[in-house]
């Protein structure tokens, strides 16, 4: 609520200042009659709000013919349901100054909008129709398809490396709900009916299996009030079978080369299998990224790509996910120079973290970012929703994004260490190789 | 959470004019441009719009002609801020040098009299504060923007001063960076929606300025560290240039920080560089990009428009929201939602300090080029041809006018209101007439827009896409000229 430091204070102290306390999000946590979670945090530092709706429904609950289903589904979404027209969702929201979308990866489908203040009983009105009464036709569902698989094309298929995002997950996962792409196969979104949807909806898309979270210039009571009227008659469902996010453990590297007629330089990808978000060594994973390959400052930019000059770029990530998880690493080769010797280099930098000292400052770094992140997303009421609604899905805790920032405080560099030789071996690794290929009968270049 | 901190916005809710008023929550049924779009108008929609008062910032102008504006926001503790530097984009590269301008921004940060490349990146990567300097392939202006936590503003502000005033151009760096930017330059035409606008700019405006998108790599490779000192030396001047701090700090701080940090700024005495507008290009033609094997046809159409300051703007941004800009539009509504034909298509409104461009865009899978480019065209005509709908205009103009409400949230894009109207010398009371301008437009106006702007005779078509298979589609809207992707003309009528 509060900030511990005035502006006057911390000037005077200039950089190596005493880290600010930044502010908390406060908001209360509860559930409809029906199941539905809902949280809200009332703020009135601008004439805004925003509404997440995030359904526990990813790609990873998709049968196996049905890849990209989900995704295929929340464009449903904007189809119209009982009282509200095709396309009139968003015609709605952005015609009376909000903004909004959808998206889906592994976890969960999100909906949002943010909308000027005098507009939540509409944004309340929007989410809890199509929730109730999803309108499910053939024309609606072959026309997103054909939306959807243009999305593919656009994103992937018509893109250099565009195979190579896909091929990275297929290679190092063999868990069948998180190995394929959220956007899913070309044969399976034909597949898709009907009576596909029809299900869908009606065993993910239950209250029980959603929570809300409504953040900015609203009151509690009033939320509460048009949350009863509009989401409290809508009947729960029996919960969603519980996905198998078991996999057994790789026991050998994996390798993989692949040509791509849209390159024009080649890429190295190499990933590693890592626990899940809600192991006890995410902080610590999420650290080591930081360090190996964040930013210019970053172990793999400093060695590889200014010392060695091996690449243009070498970058260090872990995706989120609740389930089997992948720490990622994406280079480009200089060329010229061999992908042998970057691969290499990537590796010996690995060992160089394992067992060679860590400074301070590269700790101190960690935990800037960290609380740099934590302050940016407090800004915007979506953000605050959005974040919200995840810390509910994935921790069961809201709150949880609150307290990240500070838990970093007792993160110590022997924890980083650790994490880096229990998870970064060579026999849980897998590498992909992308080469460009010379366009068929045309020029393809290199 | 944060603190309540309102004061300096004044809210009320209006009926902002008689036509808006009129539609309740019942609003009059008119027939849908589509059927992609179904109103059944039971939502319960307010019908009022929340208007807002922008907060202005406190502006001052120090004796070397830098003009500084600060919008304060305590909400949370960090800052942002930009500088901009008109006459150091790349619109005032050398004609033989194409993007020196941004080579020269790229490389400011890579070593200064006092600092290595690396202290710089590692001093602003622990306190994860971003500093950046970056000048648009035609951009009039550099511009250097950076943000952090509150407690490290003074010393981002010291290392923006240093990387401004004294950059040392290292030759060690040049070559560094020549590297990095070959592979950057080379990747970057793997992408098809780089070349379709790379085209689009080249056939809209000819020799001008505005026809540069990215640099060549062999403007890179003569590309010398003399040059750059130059470069730096004569176009990164304060006479004319603004800096705009918004977030967690007063203007008595950021003005004692910047006299001291950049004390060595001194005024040029230059005069305020020249900007030419575009010569109008005659007739319409299709340049296709040869790009085998792809899978989409990318398609730009459009043509030049006007200048920031014409008094066409808003009504050809009210024409344009009809039309595409955004879901809302009817290129959205029409290509994607009825026809299925794209992921993404709309259209925009480039208004620089020269005449500049209206574009409409969107990728269709290859098999649907023919009927998509056609129905795109034929969207663009109906806008000429017909009067929009008057709730099509009113819910245009409701769009635009009550999403000001959404910018309240975020100081820096607030302030952003305010360095349009300081770089383009809009009246001081330009954003509070806003909402009233936009209101007064008709749907005649619209059309005489549309007319004015989007004929088919200054339009032009850019498509890229697989030569095997599109290449015949596009002889039947016209006069075809085709490139390869690397940009060489490979044929043509």
């Amino acid at each position: 609520m509060r900030r511990l430091l005035t502006v006057g204070l911390a000037l005077a102290l200039g950089a190596s200042a005493a880290a600010i306390t930044p502010p908390t999000i406060k908001f209360s946590d509860a559930r409809l009659k029906n199941g539905l979670r809902l949280i809200i945090a009332e703020d009135h530092v601008a004439p805004v709000f925003s509404i997440a709706v995030v359904y526990n429904v990813g790609s990873r609950d998709e049968r196996p013919g049905r890849t990209g289903f989900a995704h295929l589904f929340e464009h449903m979404m904007f189809r119209g349901s009982e009282n509200v027209g095709v396309g009139e969702h968003f015609y709605t929201i952005f015609s009376n100054g909000g903004t909004m979308n959808g998206t889906t990866n592994k976890e969960r489908t999100l909906y949002f909008e943010t909308m000027p203040a005098n507009q939540l009983e509409a944004g309340v009105f929007l989410e809890a129709d199509r929730m109730r009464s999803l309108a499910i036709t053939k024309e609606s569902l072959d026309n997103q398809r054909n939306a959807v698989q243009e999305e593919r094309r656009s994103g992937l298929d018509n893109q250099p490396y565009g195979h190579t995002f896909e091929a990275i997950d297929e290679q190092a996962i063999d868990n069948p709900a998180y190995k394929h792409s959220v956007i899913g196969s070309m044969t399976d979104l034909n597949a898709a009916s009907v009576d596909d949807v029809a299900s869908f909806f009606r065993t993910y898309y239950a209250p029980n299996n959603a929570i809300i979270a409504v953040t900015g210039d609203v009151t509690t009571s009033r939320v509460l009030e048009l949350a009863r009227k509009y989401f409290e008659p809508i009947p729960s469902q029996p919960a969603p079978p519980p996905v198998d996010i078991t996999q057994a453990p790789q026991i050998a590297e994996r390798r993989l080369s692949l040509d791509d007629a849209l390159a024009r330089v080649p890429r190295l990808d190499i990933s590693y299998r890592i626990p899940s978000n809600l192991s006890p060594d995410d902080d610590s994973i999420e650290v080591l990224a930081l360090i190996l390959g964040s930013g210019r400052s970053s172990r793999f930019y400093e060695s590889i790509v200014r010392q060695k000059q091996l690449a243009t770029g070498a970058a260090a990530f872990a995706p989120n996910s609740r389930g089997p998880r992948l720490f990622r690493i994406s280079a480009t080769p200089i060329p010229g120079k061999s992908l042998e010797d970057l691969e290499a280099a990537i590796y010996g930098e690995i060992e160089r973290v394992k067992s060679g000292p860590i400074s301070d400052w590269e700790i101190e770094k960690a935990r800037n970012a960290t609380r740099r992140q934590f302050v940016g997303g407090l800004q915007s009421s979506l953000n605050r929703a959005v974040q919200l609604a995840e810390s509910a899905l994935i921790y069961d805790n809201p709150g949880e994004v609150n307290t990240r920032y500070a838990r970093l405080d007792k993160l110590t560099v022997a924890d980083v260490q650790r994490v880096a030789k229990q998870y970064l071996t060579p026999a849980t690794r897998s590498v992909v190789i992308t080469r460009p290929k010379a366009a068929g009968g045309g020029r393809g270049g290199r | 959470m944060m603190r309540g901190h309102r004061s300096a916005i004044v809210l009320s809710t209006i009926a902002f004019s008689a036509v808006l008023a009129a539609q309740g929550p019942a609003p009059p049924q008119q027939e849908s441009p589509t059927k992609g779009l179904v109103r059944k108008g039971k939502v319960p929609v307010s019908n009022e719009i929340l208007r807002t008062r922008l907060p202005a910032p406190a502006e001052i102008d120090l004796p070397n002609g830098l003009h500084v504006m600060v919008l304060e926001d305590h909400r949370l503790p960090q800052v942002n801020f930009q500088a901009f530097i008109p006459g150091a984009g790349g619109y005032y590269d050398p004609p033989d040098n194409a993007g020196l301008a941004s080579f020269t921004a790229s490389l400011m940060r890579e070593g200064t009299a006092t600092q290595t490349s690396d202290q710089i990146s590692q001093r602003l990567e622990v306190m994860a504060a971003g500093l950046a300097v970056g000048a648009g392939g035609s951009a009039t202006e550099a511009t250097v923007t950076g943000n952090c936590l509150s407690e490290h503003f003074p010393a981002l502000i010291e290392m923006a001063a240093d990387v401004m005033l004294h950059p040392s151009f290292p030759e060690e760096e040049v070559a560094r960076f020549k590297q990095r930017t070959r592979v950057a330059l080379t990747q970057t035409r793997a992408n098809p929606g780089f070349l379709a606008q790379e085209m689009f700019q080249r056939v809209v405006y000819g020799d001008h300025p505005a026809s540069r998108l990215l640099a060549t790599i062999p403007s890179l490779e003569k590309t010398t560290r003399d040059a750059l000192v130059q470069f730096h030396k004569t176009h990164y001047v304060p006479d004319h240039a603004a800096l705009a701090v918004s977030g967690d700090v007063s203007m008595a701080e950021v003005r004692a920080l910047i006299l001291d940090k950049f004390s060595g700024w001194n005024k040029a005495g230059t005069a305020p560089a020249a900007v030419t507008d575009p010569a109008p290009i005659a007739g319409s033609k299709i340049y296709f990009v040869a790009r085998p094997n792809s899978v989409q046809t990318n398609l730009i159409v459009g043509g030049q428009a006007i200048e920031r300051t014409n008094p066409d703007y808003d009504a050809l941004m009210v024409m344009n929201k009809v039309l595409g800009g955004g879901p809302t539009g009817r290129l959205f509504i029409h290509l994607r939602e009825e026809k299925g034909y794209t992921y993404g298509v709309g259209s925009s409104v480039s208004a620089p300090m020269h005449r500049g461009e209206w574009a409409a865009s969107t990728s269709v899978r290859t098999e649907v080029t023919e009927p998509a480019l056609h129905d795109l065209l034929a969207e663009i005509a109906l806008m000429r041809d017909q009067p929009v709908s008057d709730q099509e205009l009113a819910d245009a103009k409701r769009a635009m006018i009550a999403s000001f409400a959404l910018s309240l949230e975020n100081p820096a894009q607030l302030l952003n209101y305010y360095v349009t109207r300081w770089r383009y010398h809009l009246p001081a009371d330009y954003w509070d007439r806003y909402a009233e301008r936009v209101g007064a437009i008709g749907k005649e106006q619209a059309q005489t827009i549309a007319r004015k702007y989007l004929g088919a005779d200054r339009l032009q078509i850019v498509a890229v896409g697989d030569p095997a298979k599109v290449a015949d589609t596009l002889k039947k809207f016209g006069t075809v000229e085709t490139y390869d992707a690397d940009g060489k003309r490979v044929g043509g009528d």
